[in-house]
């Protein structure tokens, strides 16, 4: 029994990672159709400001949020700079994201080397039986399904949400219209690299803060939102709720190696049965 | 003599000269100038299969450093295990390139024929080089080994013996690194033949037709999930065989060909040398890797930042590479000649083929959610008749025409092609098997020249490079276009565009012929050339038209099958029909009145 609880803690904490590290992705790539290339580095980004901003004193759970909005804001910066003359040219946009993603890594193992800085983990661990887990844990899954929900309400039920989608479905019209697309476009941008930012922030404390942070999770974002498909919210949630527990329950049963290989099998195979990901044939709004 | 042919006579020159003055070039460095530059051929050699992959075959892959590693990796497990008794590590070369190919053919059958598209293709190849990075860096432990190989995890693997070309009981001598350069001139130089020979031969050419335009191949017949796994197989080996060398030439692998910044390399290697340009791949590869051991004795430790910035600024200055803009320089100063006076398709006699097949549909139903679009259509079109399809906007001519081609998957009924149920095979099969299809935007190759766009159609029913271009003669004089046959198709004016096309589909002898619309967008005289045209078509196969202007059925003289609301409205002459009040009400948008009035 109390092994079961903390298989069902350690499955959903890998589903919440999951979710955490794609769904800025998935806004990015499912809204705009920008494939950013250097999502890793904005976790990594995330996960920085969180330790500048910890050794000065600043308490973690200030240092979390804040890590989202800077990293928002580099995201608007980028959007300006590199992806906005890049519009309609997917392959484009992938590699000048890529060169960004290299300059970043390299940039910041200048700044602060290249060594793996920690930030202890705040609370402490329950014990259950035989058993403990990390507080830190239930954490994560309460921030997944905050930011999910957030996501979801900001993209439906605000103004800046339908003016957002309209701009990235019919750009033409929603001009006509009298919306600033391209100021939409930059917005939605910052959003996305802004979820990536807290994310970062949220992994720094049960992860090592290194310049090649980003490099650990951006093959699993990518997958999950390729296996998601087109819908941003349930798409991603459910591929995330798939390839998550998957790689939890195959790790646990062998090593977390194998648990790596599995989740990439499984998300290569699923394409072949399902081109257009899971929520291909949904047709939900989100 | 013909174009193929000069083609494969002429694809071993520029190899061969190239190996010349790469090998004549090594007699003036140092041994260790030479050690250096060994590895830069072999980086070509990978930047070489993305080329071919990317620049030729249209698809971008992160992949081609991965099958690099894989090879590199392998050639060390066999070398370490089998060479201290065989005495040669060709085997673990080709070992390498097998198990690269393997790699290759493998992710190539997931992604291609699961039809995942271009960015997937990217964003899938790229996770498999980073969960490979994660896996092998794992492997430190001394419980990771195969056979005498230890893989060493981050350390990498070590003792990789070099080339050597002994035989059981004769050890051979380890190849110099030095010697290396040799040897690995030769290996690129001899992938790069096979590329060359590859692309010039009739397969080749079908790979440029799917980069260029990758539907109207599909409708040629041609197979195309097959063909892209081949070249991405292709790709593979010649990326391992890259590998296998390196493993050879530095005795030693780690993980970091697994990394995204060595895969940026590849990509850039391409870029500056000139997507598409294959001996551009290994300017490119000697071109970067010299500028960044002159920057990198300026900036340390910023390799991979520079790297990055190169990236950017050419992707946001000169997209398309830099032999581009080359190119375009001199094209401004060599323009090419005007074409030619244009002249008219002459129509009849395209020469003697069959006599057509009967093409039936039973029942036919598509429905998108609640709508039936086309509902239960049973209709006859008997072998080698013309026969004419209208109706007003939103009649389910459109959908029903892309059930007959293959686009869409009927909901319930069947589709048959002489007795044949065809209704559940994909585009590519239907044309294996006689139809040929016109979509309604004209769907050329822009980029190919009239007389290639004509030869990919005819080689895809007779596989012989030779009867094709036979082929090709005969049918540009038949559309009229023999003065502009090596233009680009994209020059043609609009109705030029849509009488090739005609022209390709009769190329590839089809019993069935379904053209949709094809005088949309054509002059009035344009459309009354094409009147000739389509009914010399019919002289060959059954012909199905979908049209709009009534002008051009009329002329066709055809029977005639009035589409309404998903049914057969009505059928006969256009002259009959044209007393139809029924029809009358629906063309002029009247509503329906009581029959009998």
């Amino acid at each position: 029994m109390d092994q079961a609880l903390i298989i069902v803690i350690s499955v959903l904490t890998s589903v919440a990672t999951l979710l955490l590290i794609s769904v800025g992705l998935a806004v990015i790539f499912g809204l705009m159709r920008v494939i950013n290339l250097a999502h890793g580095e904005f976790l990594m980004l995330g996960a920085y400001a969180v330790l500048v901003a910890t050794r000065n004193g600043i308490s973690v759970w200030i240092a979390i949020p804040l890590a989202g909005v800077s990293v928002g804001i580099f995201g608007l910066v980028v959007e300006r700079l590199l992806i906005r003359p890049l519009y309609g040219r997917i392959l484009d946009t992938l590699l000048a994201t890529w060169g960004l993603s290299l300059v970043l890594v390299q940039a910041v193992s200048i700044v602060f080397g290249p060594a793996t800085n920690g930030i202890g983990t705040p609370l402490g661990s329950v014990h259950v039986g035989g058993y403990s887990f990390s507080q830190y844990s239930l954490v994560l899954i309460t921030m997944a399904l905050i930011t999910l929900t957030a996501v979801y309400l900001l993209f439906t039920r605000t103004r800046y949400g339908v003016m957002a989608r309209a701009a990235i479905q019919n750009p033409a019209m929603a001009r006509a219209l009298g919306i600033d697309t391209a100021r939409m476009n930059m917005l939605t941008f910052g959003i996305g690299s802004g979820l990536a930012g807290l994310a970062g922030a949220l992994l720094a404390p049960v992860a090592g803060v290194v310049p090649s942070f980003g490099q650990a999770y951006i093959a699993q974002a990518f997958m999950t939102v390729i296996v998601g498909g087109p819908d941003v919210i349930t798409g991603t949630s459910a591929a995330a709720g798939l390839l998550g527990s998957s790689y939890s329950l195959v790790s646990y049963l062998t090593t977390p190696f194998i648990g790596q290989a599995a989740l990439l099998l499984i998300a290569i195979v699923l394409l072949r049965i399902l081109p257009r990901g899971l929520s291909g044939n949904w047709r939900t709004y989100l | 003599m013909s174009r193929a042919r000069a083609a494969w006579d002429t694809a071993w020159l520029q190899p061969v000269l190239v190996v010349l003055v790469a090998l004549l070039g090594g007699l003036f460095v140092s041994d260790f100038q030479k050690v250096t530059l060994a590895l830069w051929v072999i980086y070509g050699l990978v930047a070489l299969s993305l080329d071919l992959v990317w620049g030729r075959a249209g698809i971008f892959s992160f992949g081609q450093t991965a099958f690099f590693g894989v090879a590199a990796y392998s050639y060390g497990v066999i070398g370490i295990n089998l060479s201290p008794n065989t005495g040669e590590t060709v085997t673990a070369l080709i070992g390498g390139v097998v198990v690269a190919a393997l790699l290759a053919a493998a992710l190539g059958y997931f992604m291609f024929y699961g039809k995942v598209g271009d960015v997937y293709v990217a964003i899938i190849t790229l996770a498999v080089t980073l969960v490979l990075l994660q896996v092998i860096t794992s492997t430190a432990g001394p419980q990771y080994h195969i056979g005498n190989a230890q893989l060493g995890g981050y350390n990498g693997m070590t003792n990789i013996p070099s080339m050597e070309f002994g035989y059981p009981g004769h050890p051979g001598d380890q190849m110099s690194q030095p010697d290396t350069y040799t040897f690995a001139v030769l290996l690129a130089g001899l992938a790069f033949l096979g590329v060359r020979m590859f692309l010039a031969s009739g397969f080749g050419r079908v790979i440029t037709a799917i980069r260029e335009n990758e539907l109207r191949t599909e409708l040629l017949g041609y197979d195309v999930r097959r063909a892209k796994v081949i070249v991405f197989t292709l790709g593979g080996a010649i990326a391992g065989l890259a590998g296998g060398a390196y493993a050879g030439w530095g005795s030693f692998m780690n993980p970091a060909p697994f990394s995204l910044p060595a895969a940026a390399l590849i990509v850039i290697y391409v870029l500056v040398g000139g997507k598409g340009s294959l001996v551009g791949a290994f300017i490119g590869a000697v071109t970067v890797e010299w500028l960044s051991t002159v920057l990198g004795g300026i900036l340390p430790n910023s390799t991979t930042l520079v790297v990055g910035a190169i990236l950017i600024g050419v992707v946001l200055l000169v997209p398309g590479g830099l032999t581009p803009l080359i190119g375009n320089v001199l094209a401004r100063a060599f323009p090419r000649p005007a074409p030619p006076r244009r002249q008219a398709p002459s129509g009849a006699g395209f020469g003697a083929a069959g006599r057509g097949r009967e093409l039936q549909t039973l029942g036919l139903v598509k429905m998108f959610g609640g709508l039936k679009a086309v509902d239960s259509i049973s209709l006859d079109f008997p072998a080698g008749q013309l026969h004419c399809l209208i109706g007003p906007n939103g009649a389910g001519k459109s959908t029903f025409f892309n059930l007959l081609v293959g686009q869409y998957r009927p909901t319930e009924g069947k589709i048959l092609l002489e007795g044949r149920p065809i209704a559940r095979l994909l585009p590519h099969q239907r044309a294996q098997r006689g139809i040929g299809i016109k979509l309604q935007v004209p769907s050329i190759y822009r980029e190919l020249s009239v007389q290639e766009n004509v030869w990919l159609a005819a080689f895809a029913k007779r596989s012989s490079t030779r009867q094709a271009e036979e082929a090709v003669d005969r049918i540009l004089t038949r559309i009229g276009l023999v003065g502009r046959a090596n233009d680009s198709a994209g020059d043609l004016s609009h109705g030029e565009q849509q009488w090739l096309e005609m022209g390709m589909i009769v190329a590839s002898s089809p019993e069935v012929i379904l053209l949709d619309e094809p005088t949309a967008g054509m002059t009035h005289e344009e459309t009354m050339r094409t009147v000739e045209l389509v009914r010399s078509l019919a002289e060959t196969a059954t012909v199905v038209v979908v049209e709009h202007d009534m002008e051009f059925v009329q002329r066709l003289d055809a029977p005639v099958t009035v589409l309404h609301e998903g049914r057969i409205l009505a059928q006969g002459r256009l002259a009959e029909i044209r007393l139809d009040d029924r029809v009358l009400d629906v063309y002029l948008g009247r509503t329906f009145r009581a029959s009998g009035n």
